[in-house]
């Protein structure tokens, strides 16, 4: 070959290997410069671990015999999960027959007749030691995700008060919906580089660890074996009677705390997704407004005595009915013996609309009609000073419910005169209920309260997570002189003998109207039933107030049966508090 | 190469009966540039390996730490387990179902006893 011929090579050469230089240079320009986000993003994916670190969500106690009780807790599951693509039909059918059975979600013939489908969780809620027995058998291409459940042991118990953590491990209603932030904690950040198998490596310098904050366990101050007793005897009570649902709230009127809540029909928040009729979630004792019809002449008589204007002796014409506004207003009874003068401790122990009405007369400083200042200070009793138709502050999902306008709307007295006996209103059981513990706690409103405090390290924190208004809204004269006319009102039942020796009772009960087609139905074919009352030693103020509601789909359910429900709690907790008699 | 010179101090430029003494002066001697190169290339060599080999065994803490939480992850989810049945057995259901209950009589309140 001549020399010329070799160099002709050579140079050939050369530019190819020029040319690739170029090539590879472009290239490079490009993933490094053009490209380089996208590349470095890449990197990234095949050695950093990204993920949020889930807190652990806080658990729920109860209290039983002055100490706390778990009734809420947390459980760590598994999903079977497999790739149709890759697993094989007759491995995860054996894994399912051998081990899951119980727990399959899916049908498998489904799943693989599917065509592309790259995911589908087989089995749910799957115990540690079956998914442990599954890992063990070493089935090739079926993962085992981890799950966090939240597991209820105490079924049914106060389930309208709790209420539920759905699969996307967000609380719904009751205290898991309401407390939710406070118990689900702050999430965590782990970014890190990671190997081949997905360990965390320390290397790097742009790893991040944030740590996860848990959940707080929260205390109620709920009483567990209280809350099971009560439920127990308001089920037996709506089995004997054609209700189908009832509200019982306990709490003790000298502080607030609420010392059980039970709501019929319950439902097992363990199998939440069962329920057929999604009412039962609700709370009714904070979350629904209504009429608890006589049960306001407490508050009527309350403002009336508190102002000075009248007494338990203080007497007024009863004629059975009132005009006002052209309505014609009726007494529930009609007995013949209670026309003519009547003091308003007969009118409150019969439940007379006429009475509560001439208390509202007497707040405008008319005995013959009803005017713009007696319904002024009805308002400011009512919403005002006893918070009726306001959010208590409780920490649990609440109704406002609404008190109309002194001086707005048509019909006002009218409208005013039923709000003496519960009507035209919309409140709240634990707005009632706290109301009614002023009225005979010495006259002091306290803010109720559902939270004790918090479960640390095997120990109590109390700390309330209310604030306490603590407002003297009536006097203790006021109060003292209620107490004694709504212990009268049970004086039957003590002559009866369902009231003990040496226990001050009193109570007050209310028979509500439902309205139909925007008018009060007259027929009675639909009655709510309620009840309020209080229970302590005789000669020392009330320990516990009691109220009760019952009612039924086109049900006539009067008071009388919202008392007997309340006869046979005030004596179940006599027994279960041990509350001793007090000197007559 | 060393390279000499005469040099006389101070003091014996002071001290005239010390004439014609020689002193000898040492010149320092320095590397050459392969030298150079080659000990650079030794040290950051030796600091490599001892970078690679704490990065090493910093990765090995890595894989006992994850071994470990892993483990305190399993211990936790028994201890979940545990914390659940417990909490079941002792449920007032679960008592009041229960052999020893079914088999005992209803309280009643006899009298107080003045404190």
């Amino acid at each position: 070959m001549s020399q010329s011929k070799i160099l002709s090579r050579i140079n050939i050469l050369k530019y190819i290997v020029l040319a690739a230089l170029e090539i590879i240079i472009v290239r490079l320009f490009f993933i490094q410069i053009i490209e380089h986000a996208d590349w470095v993003a890449k990197a990234d994916e095949q050695h950093t671990i990204l993920e949020t670190i889930t807190p652990k969500r806080g658990e729920i106690y109860m209290m039983d015999k002055g100490e706390p009780v778990p009734i809420v807790l947390n459980q760590t599951m598994y999903q079977v999960v497999i790739d149709p693509t890759v697993t094989r039909k007759e491995d995860i059918e054996k894994v399912v027959n051998d081990y899951v059975k119980d727990y399959t979600v899916v049908n498998l013939d489904e799943v693989y007749s599917q065509e592309n489908l790259r995911y589908a969780i087989v089995a749910k809620d799957v115990p540690r030691e079956k998914a442990e027995e599954i890992a063990d058998s070493g089935t090739p291409a079926i993962w085992l995700k981890k799950t966090n459940r939240r597991v209820y042991p105490e079924g049914e118990l106060a389930s309208g008060l709790l209420g539920f953590m759905n699969n996307d491990g967000v609380g719904q209603y009751g205290v898991e919906g309401s407390l939710n932030d406070m118990l689900a904690g702050k999430e965590g950040l782990l970014k890190t580089t990671a190997d081949i198998n997905k360990v965390a490596l320390s290397i790097g310098n742009d790893n991040v660890r944030v740590q996860a904050e848990d959940g707080k366990n929260v205390v109620l101050s709920i009483d567990r074996g209280l809350e099971r007793g009560i439920e127990e005897i308001a089920a037996a009570t709506i089995n004997e009677t054609t209700a189908d649902h009832a509200s019982v709230l306990v709490m003790n009127p000298n502080n607030g705390e609420v010392l059980a809540m039970a709501n019929l029909p319950s439902y097992d928040p363990n199998n939440y997704t069962e329920v057929t009729d999604a009412s039962v979630y609700v709370n009714q004792i904070t979350d629904v407004p209504y009429e608890p019809a006589s049960i306001c002449k407490n508050f009527a008589f309350s403002a009336a005595i508190n102002e000075g204007l009248m007494t338990g002796d203080t007497t007024y014409f009863n004629q059975g009915y009132e005009i006002v506004d052209g309505w014609k207003i009726e007494n529930a009874e009609q007995r013949s013996i209670l026309y003519g003068t009547l003091t308003m401790r007969d009118a409150l122990y019969w439940s007379l609309n006429t009475g509560s009405i001439y208390a509202l007369k007497l707040l405008g400083g008319d005995p013959n009609s009803i005017n713009q200042t007696g319904r002024e200070k009805l308002y400011d009793y009512y919403h005002n000073k006893l918070r009726l138709g306001q959010i208590t502050g409780i920490e649990l999902i609440e109704a406002e419910g609404y008190i109309p306008d002194p001086n707005e709307g048509w019909g006002r007295d009218s409208t005013y005169a039923n709000m003496t006996f519960g009507q035209n209103l919309g409140i709240t059981m634990i707005q009632t209920a706290t109301a009614f513990s002023a009225v005979i706690n010495g006259g002091v409103y306290h803010t109720p309260y559902v939270v004790k405090g918090f479960y640390e390290n095997g120990e109590l924190i109390e700390e309330k997570q209310v604030e306490d208004v603590n407002d003297q809204v009536l006097s203790e004269e006021t109060s003292t002189m209620m107490r004694e006319m709504l212990i009268n009102n049970r004086s039957y039942r003590k002559r009866a003998g369902v009231d003990r020796d040496g226990y001050a009772i009193g109570g007050k009960s209310g028979t509500a109207q439902v309205v139909r087609d925007g008018a009060y139905d007259d027929t009675m074919s639909e009655l709510v039933g309620s009840y309020i009352g209080f229970v302590g030693p005789e000669g020392e103020l009330p320990k516990y107030v009691i109220m009760v509601k019952m009612w039924g789909e086109g049900q006539s359910i009067d008071s009388g049966q919202a008392m007997t429900m309340f006869d046979s709690l005030s004596n179940y907790l006599i027994d279960y508090l041990k509350i001793k008699p007090g000197a007559a | 190469m060393i390279s000499q010179t005469t040099y006389v101090t101070r003091r014996e430029q002071q001290m005239t009966f010390a004439r014609n003494r020689n002193t000898v002066r040492y010149t320092k001697r320095s590397l050459g540039s392969i030298s150079q190169i080659v000990i650079v290339s030794m040290l950051t060599l030796i600091f490599g390996l001892i970078y690679v080999a704490e990065g090493t065994k910093a990765t090995g803490f890595d894989y006992e730490l994850s071994a470990v939480e892993s483990e305190i992850t399993e211990m936790n989810a028994k201890k979940e387990d545990l914390a659940v049945e417990r909490a079941r057995l002792t449920s007032v259901a679960a008592a009041k179902n229960s052999t020893v209950a079914a088999a005992m009589e209803t309280a009643t309140v006899s009298c107080y006893v003045a404190e």
